[in-house]
């Protein structure tokens, strides 16, 4: 055991180490940091890969626990729980995570503070990777912290008003959640007496009347933090302010689907009644985000919808799948174990090509961006097959798996959730059935609009290729958002979750859900093709139907929501109460009752004299004659 | 490791003599130099910051030195110490007749606020330098007087001298202020001696009923902790006894609705003096209502207990709102200060081991974060004489280190895990949970509200372009970033910080101790299963 255990410190600790090494020297050697958080990333994917290849690991669970600290009744534990779900997160945030470095390498070459880029990426991988690892929720709930603390610092590093806004927004928003999810950790210590999550899955199997359903809410509200459930969506789209490999790995691939992990981690730790509002949840962020993709121009927020959308979708698949593997005739065809990880199984699988093509998108776009000088307006690109034909293949690749056209990898993996939705909620069924035609009809849009026609701007017409540094990122997630829907790009220990664990259709159920992936996926593209044009110059929708247009660009005012609330509501009640603070507390009340006993008189004295010091010397004077009466001087 | 560990634990019981006498050395250093720097005015400045520095440097040396050896021999096999007092030491002052002697020592509770003593003095300390100040000489002088108060007061087992040494360090306090403090200083000065002087005494008073009822005849804790085990006081007495303390020592510690001297006070306090007082002098109030007052009279503690937990979630909350409507700078600094108080109130009205450990951790983190953020707000208005978060903004470029520093320091006051705030919150949030759901709740709702005026302070200092009044100013004085004279403070605080959030038993271990020797574990869990016991396992299974 000995060997995975030193592994899995390494892989946590060399991020850790090279972000201080940076945060200490490099703050001002931006080559030097690059090489150090690349040099990092690539070591950590490196160890990862040898230790799910080389079967170093045997896939049994590696649980440690180590006290870090206690007081009183608390302990708090420091471990590792590696077990095969941890093992697939792992594989994918170091995995993406390498080639994410590799390719801020190049774009963010000529970027002033590379020092600073560099340090946050560190601290980043550091964090997510203890997120993965953690034995227990208290220490989870730590790099949750750490995580949502390198992503601020990452979306406002180009320190405009607007990026720190956007920091701002993310990191209280996120602190909402785990307001929630702090409280349901701390009621699930009460209650159990540790939040080991090995030891709870036995504490709930043996006393299942323990857990209840507040507790599981209250868990869950973290979730809508960091994975930007509705209502607490709001913070994803602008984190987009952030540079545009930030975008991929932290919003994109990785951290947003802590929350996903999260889900699955403590997937036995849900009453049915929270089963309910997990999908409820996931199935309003599903389509809610997926339309509000339609009223955008801008690359990165379409993309950052999507991944809302996707996300909702991943957090819909657990709650389908778990809730089913509960069903008496499911547990006795497939066994409880097996049934109970169905949702586990079919939200991760999607989770980890999600990975590969979200991350590929983002690349993708930023690719582009960095071509067209900044430009985000996908109306103002164009022509660029030509200019840049890497990107476009690659992202024709991550356009095509995320409509989930056979044999791609989205198609895999979306199949196994429209199954399990079908088998289990029909409603359900028909919302992500039709998420999936709208989450087709807006990657059309994005892809005929900004990859075909001619140029339609200085930018677009002046674009050429990005450098190798750049592609080679490119090719290789594309190559997995191909082929990721087939066990062999992935090490045996991740069969168990990518395979085992989903139900795939077979029979006549295979043939209709071949159908309606195909009619969804391709219909969706043509029908992109058929209303906004490749190559257009307009959105169409916005020019022939303004009214629906401004209905997707109203994102259902939750953001005018929220603000009247903070500006409205919160804001002035903080002022009433600093009014009252003033005038009431320190004004009337205390100096009030306090010349009402007599000292007024004293003080007015004093204050007349105008001199602090003569009041200390009084007080001195006392002192001295106290000391004097005491020791029997007089 | 094991061989420092061994050199520790021969250190401590070899040389206890030693040991003692340094407790009168981290007094005594400070004051003596003090006492000279404000006497003398014709030595040279290199000499009399040579003085100052010494003055500032031994207690923190010595708080490092003898917190290591109290932290070694915790559960040491043949000097077994579970949190009791150590080093004691006694001096007869020739008030024997009345009980009172100068009698030194630390416990596991007060070992850790020694060392914050110590780390915080060193850092306000050498921070002054840096100050452009009339008369360096006295400033310099008056905070090693408040020094000497301070290490004193918290190494202090005669309750009597741990009132006095209180007032030794809060007299000099009163002078800085209205001597180097900024806007309406003298009536602000007034109005913080008034609250701190009426708080002093009703503790002092306090304190006097205990000596008077227990009828040892002695201000020695120890021997008035025996008695009082032995013979507690008639509930009524206790009652009001520490209804009395409470409002004293509540004062002192600004809680709610006692508070409103604390932020106008160190929004005009000089920064090393603004250091001390929220860093660590403050912290006396809470070490009396913790090591003494509950302790002794505990039927009183739990009397008034329910009323102070709503008194605190009124600093957690109506503060923490009143905190975001700040635009000066340092006013919310010293406004979000008191609202931390409310943790730390809550969780000792728990009057449990896990309330009271955390509220220990959180006193020592707050010490550091504290006393860092109200030096960097003064390294910010050094450079732009301005403190009005809606005329700042875009410093970033200009200084990057103090923005990173300000970033850490703001975040680690917000409890960001990593700092050592964070352990004090997470117990504290813990032990209230146990007691109250609702008062848990209300209490983690902090954690939102710190974030909200924290960042938003940092965004509007460091983010975006420059304001106008920004840029009128920038257009005639440059800023620079800091110097190293600044960097080594901040960077001492922060290290601190850092340290204690990484490994956190550097303190936690004696605060544990030292609360199990005064309270109990309570509630009972509610589960079967019990907190993990203090092995590590390695299992396997499938």
């Amino acid at each position: 055991m000995q060997t995975p255990v030193t592994l899995l410190f390494l892989i946590l600790l060399i991020p850790l180490i090279s972000g201080i090494l940076i945060g200490l020297f490099c703050r001002k050697q931006g080559a030097l940091a690059m090489v150090l958080s690349v040099g990092s990333a690539g070591l950590q994917m490196a160890l990862c890969l040898y230790l799910l290849w080389s079967e170093a690991w045997d896939g049994t669970t590696i649980h440690l626990n180590y006290e870090w600290m206690r007081l009183g009744l608390f302990s708090f534990n420091l471990g590792f729980l590696f077990d095969k779900n941890a093992a697939l997160m792992l594989f994918v945030v170091n995995f993406v995570g390498f080639w994410i470095h590799l390719f801020s390498a190049g774009y963010m070459k000529d970027d002033e503070a590379r020092g600073r880029f560099y340090l946050g990426m560190s601290i980043f991988m550091f964090s997510m990777t203890g997120l993965v690892i953690s034995s227990n929720l208290m220490m989870m709930f730590i790099f949750w912290e750490l995580v949502g603390f390198s992503s601020y610092m990452l979306i406002g590093h180009y320190l405009t008003k607007n990026a720190a806004n956007a920091a701002n927004k993310a990191f209280i928003v996120n602190r909402v959640g785990d307001f929630g999810f702090l409280i349901g950790i701390i009621w699930a210590y009460w209650v159990f007496g540790t939040t080991d999550i090995a030891t709870l899955q036995s504490l709930v199997a043996q006393r299942p009347d323990l857990l209840i359903t507040p507790i599981s809410l209250l868990l869950i509200a973290g979730v809508l933090g960091k994975s930007a459930q509705v209502p607490l969506h709001v913070w994803l789209p602008d984190a987009m302010e952030g540079p545009t490999p930030v975008s991929a790995l932290i919003h994109a691939a990785t951290m947003v689907a802590a929350g996903v992990y999260l889900l699955g981690r403590i997937y036995f730790l849900y009453t049915p009644t929270a089963l309910d509002a997990i999908i409820l949840i996931g199935g309003i962020t599903a389509v809610f985000a997926a339309i509000c993709a339609f009223g955008t121009r801008d690359i990165k927020k379409i993309l950052a919808y999507s991944t809302l959308s996707q996300l909702g979708y991943l957090v819909a698949a657990f709650g389908l799948g778990t809730e089913y593997g509960h069903r008496p005739e499911v547990i006795a065809e497939h066994g409880a174990n097996a049934a109970a990880l169905f949702g586990v199984g079919a939200a991760n699988f999607h989770l980890t090509t999600h990975a590969f093509f979200k991350a590929l998108l983002f690349l993708g776009a930023g690719s582009i961006i960095h071509a067209l000088h900044h430009e985000q307006d996908i109306f103002k690109m164009g022509g660029l097959w030509k200019s840049m034909p890497v990107t476009s293949i690659t992202f024709a690749v991550a356009v095509l798996a995320i409509t989930g056209v056979p044999p791609l990898a989205g198609f895999h993996s979306k199949d196994a959730i429209l199954y399990i939705a079908y088998l289990d909620n029909p409603i359900t069924f028909y919302l992500l059935t039709g998420t999936a035609m709208l989450t087709a009809l807006y990657m059309g849009r994005l892809w005929f609009v900004a990859f075909w026609g001619k140029p339609r701007s200085v930018n677009a017409s002046h674009a050429h290729e990005s450098s190798w540094v750049m592609l080679i990122p490119l090719i290789v997630l594309a190559l997995y958002s191909a082929l990721g829907g087939f066990m062999v790009m992935y090490p045996r220990a991740l069969h168990f979750l990518l395979h085992d664990s989903v139900l795939h259709p077979e029979g006549a159920s295979y043939t209709l859900m071949l159908a309606i992936s195909l009619i969804a996926g391709i219909g969706g593209l043509v029908l992109a093709a058929v209303i906004y044009k490749p190559g257009a110059a307009e959105d169409r929708v916005q020019q022939k139907a303004p009214a629906l247009y401004a209905f997707f660009a109203s994102k259902l005012y939750f953001d005018e929501i929220y603000t009247f609330y903070v500006k409205k509501i919160q804001d002035r009640v903080a002022i009433i109460l600093n009014f009252l603070d003033l005038f009431l507390v320190g004004g009337l009340l205390v100096r009030g009752s306090a010349g009402m006993v007599g000292l007024l008189g004293m003080i007015s004295k004093l204050s007349l004299t105008g001199n602090i010091q003569t009041y200390v010397y009084w007080f001195l004077i006392g002192i001295i004659g106290f000391w004097l009466y005491a020791t029997g001087v007089f | 490791m094991e061989s420092l560990q061994h050199f520790l634990l021969n250190c401590f019981s070899q040389h206890s003599g030693l040991n003692s006498a340094l407790l009168y050395a981290a007094i005594l250093a400070p004051l003596i130099m003090g006492g000279l720097l404000i006497i003398t005015d014709k030595l040279p400045a290199s000499t009399e910051k040579l003085l100052a520095s010494i003055g500032f440097a031994i207690p923190a040396l010595i708080a490092i030195w003898l917190w290591s050896l109290y932290n070694a021999s915790l559960g040491a096999p043949g000097i077994f110490n579970d949190g009791g007092w150590q080093f004691i030491t006694t001096f007869d002052t020739g008030l024997s007749r009345l009980g009172i002697s100068l009698k030194l020592g630390l416990n596991g509770i007060s070992a850790p606020i020694y060392l914050l003593a110590g780390l915080v003095g060193a850092a306000a300390g050498f921070y002054a330098f840096n100050a452009k100040v009339e008369n360096p000489r006295v400033y310099h002088g008056l905070l090693l007087i408040m020094l000497a108060g301070l290490m004193g007061a918290f190494s202090s087992i005669d309750i009597f001298f741990f009132y006095f040494f209180h007032e030794l360090a809060l007299i000099p306090t009163f002078i800085m202020l209205g001597l180097y403090g900024g806007r309406q200083s003298r009536s602000i000065a007034l109005e913080l001696t008034i609250y701190l002087t009426l708080g002093a005494m009703l503790s002092l008073t306090g304190l006097i009923v205990l000596y008077v009822k227990s009828g040892v005849n002695s201000f020695d804790l120890i021997a008035l902790t025996t008695q009082l085990a032995d013979k507690p006081l008639p509930e009524n007495i206790q009652n009001y006894a520490f209804g009395m303390l409470l409002l004293g020592f509540g004062t002192l510690v600004s809680l709610w609705p006692l508070h409103s001297w604390a932020p106008r006070g160190y929004a005009a306090a000089p920064a090393s003096t603004a250091m001390l007082h929220a860093g660590v002098l403050k912290k006396f109030g809470l070490l009396g209502l913790i090591q003494i007052a509950a302790p002794l009279i505990p039927m009183g503690a739990a009397h008034w207990a329910p009323l102070l937990m709503w008194l605190a979630l009124g600093n957690v909350l109506i503060i923490g709102f009143v905190t975001m409507a700040q635009d000066d700078l340092k006013q919310m600094l010293g406004y979000s200060s008191v609202m931390h108080m409310g943790y730390i109130f809550l969780a000792f009205a728990t009057l449990s081991t896990t309330g009271i450990g955390g509220a220990v951790t959180l006193m020592v983190a707050h010490g550091l974060s504290a006393a860092l953020l109200f030096m960097l707000a003064d390294m910010i208005e050094r450079r732009t004489k301005n403190l009005d978060l809606g005329e700042l903004g875009g410093l970033v470029r200009q200084a990057p280190t103090l923005a990173a520093f300000f970033v850490v320091a703001t975040l680690a006051s917000a409890g960001l895990p990593g700092f050592a705030n964070f352990w004090g919150e997470l117990t504290i949030f813990t032990a209230l949970f146990g007691h109250s759901k609702l008062l848990a709740a209300g209490a983690i709702v902090g954690i939102v509200i710190s974030a909200v005026y924290g960042l938003r302070a940092v965004s509007k200092i460091f983010f975006g372009e420059p304001t106008e009044p920004m840029s009128q100013f920038l257009k005639t004085n440059t800023i620079t970033d800091l110097s190293a004279a600044e960097k080594r403070p901040a960077i001492l605080l922060i290290f601190a910080l850092l340290v204690i959030g990484f490994f956190p038993k550097l303190i936690t271990e004696s605060i544990n101790a030292g609360a199990r020797r005064l309270y109990a574990d309570k509630p009972v869990m509610t589960a079967t299963a019990q907190p993990t016991s203090p092995v590590a396992s390695t299992q396997a299974s499938h």
